[in-house]
């Protein structure tokens, strides 16, 4: 299947009443399945671009920056708790929600090669800590911060933030350390 | 790089701007912590959705609020609560203590108390009898209804910012708040549980009108 399609297809199925309120029925779930699947989405209907309109992007993504800009803005914006409240009570907001989270994903996948290690690792040095603190403030926070959510789903999604954090942060640094350790292609 | 540059300052703007919109101004983070805020800022009408309680002969919400033409704290609850009802009820206990206190000094009365079960299919008017029986609440100033049937009772609950969640064991965890209705029956305030003095001042205030 072309990616467009698949992105497609993820995207329809993502927006039926029926999986939208299955992964929006538990905070964790909502944060770090359906964030990421709609990230997903975005990436796939983002490879289905044509050359043209990837050129006019790029005039204006130089290194990726306005594209991991864009991510972590939308990242962060989200990661506020009243964000997930509003989004399952007003229409309007799931729908920014939904639309913020697909250009993220197409963001990410047009700009993560152009923008080099330097600015990943700046992408990521600033993502990467924000998720981590705060899935440890979602642990260990004695209050509910979702009405919609209880407390041991709240600290459950604060573990899988903290971890997930961690492991993209190591994944990154062990892809990095493996290339520069690499010997060059061609040299003796 | 420039066109890089301004787009990455437009798209900067864009996100302050929008968490702006979402925490009030950078205030509130949670949906809990705004809620107030937006009431004070728009009151919101109490719907019309019927009511039913020992001792209570209004079928409405809005006509129950404007019984005598007072303002009414109110507070959702289910009487099988073990947690944060509980200490509503306290704190409820409390507020009745200080109007009483209120009425022997000579005041005039214009505050009262109304808890509202969100397990209306439990919470019938003997049900409702008996807990206010046990919480020695004074029928004249403190009462107790439910919103029969499912489809108002989640009408009333949406439009007031009450968010009920089964936690699995057969209880439910709620947005514990005091709600400070007007006469005309718009929820004008809301107070945190740990601001029982501000609301009942507020009350006060609220009931003793424009001078």
């Amino acid at each position: 299947m072309k990616p467009g399609l698949a992105g497609l297809a993820l995207l329809a199925l993502l927006a039926l009443p029926g999986p939208r309120q299955a992964l929006e029925a538990s905070m964790w779930r909502h944060m770090v399945l359906q964030f990421p699947l709609l990230l997903l989405a975005g990436a796939l209907l983002a490879a289905a671009l044509p050359a043209r309109a990837r050129g006019a992007v790029a005039r204006w993504n130089a290194h990726g920056i306005s594209g991991l800009v864009l991510a972590g803005v939308v990242l962060a914006v989200l990661m506020v708790p009243r964000a997930l409240d509003l989004a399952l009570r007003d229409a309007g907001v799931e729908l920014a929600k939904h639309a913020a989270l697909l250009l993220a994903g197409a963001a990410l996948r047009l700009s993560w090669r152009p923008a080099g290690r330097v600015v990943q690792g700046f992408f990521l040095g600033n993502v990467l800590p924000m998720t981590a603190v705060a899935g440890q403030l979602y642990r260990d926070a004695p209050l509910r911060l979702c009405n919609a959510y209880l407390l041991d789903d709240q600290a459950r999604l604060g573990g899988w933030l903290t971890g997930l954090a961690a492991l993209a942060a190591l994944g990154w640094l062990g892809r990095v350390a493996w290339q520069l350790t690499r010997p060059e292609p061609g040299s003796p | 790089m420039l066109r890089t540059a301004l787009l990455s300052t437009v798209l900067l703007l864009c996100g302050w701007a929008a968490a702006a919109w979402l925490t009030h101004g950078f205030q509130a983070w949670t949906d809990e912590s705004a809620r107030p805020r937006a009431v004070a800022l728009h009151p919101v009408a109490a719907p019309a959705v019927p009511v039913q309680g020992p001792g209570v002969a209004a079928a409405t919400l809005p006509a129950l609020l404007a019984e005598g033409g007072g303002v009414t704290i109110a507070d959702f609850i289910y009487t099988r609560c073990e947690t944060v009802c509980l200490s509503l009820g306290g704190s409820f206990q409390q507020l009745q203590a200080a109007l009483r206190a209120d009425a022997q000094a000579g005041a005039a009365p214009g505050v009262r108390l109304l808890s509202i079960s969100f397990d209306g299919a439990r919470d019938d008017p003997a049900a409702l009898r008996a807990y206010a029986r046990s919480l020695g609440a004074d029928p004249a100033l403190w009462r107790f209804v439910r919103v029969p049937g499912a489809g108002p009772q989640q009408a009333l609950l949406r439009r007031l910012g009450v968010v009920v969640v089964p936690n699995g064991r057969g209880d439910f965890e709620h947005n514990a708040a005091l709600l400070v209705f007007d006469a005309r029956g718009r929820m004008v305030r809301v107070f945190d549980l740990a601001e029982q003095q501000l609301a009942l001042d507020y009350a006060r205030h609220l009931a003793r009108g424009p001078r």
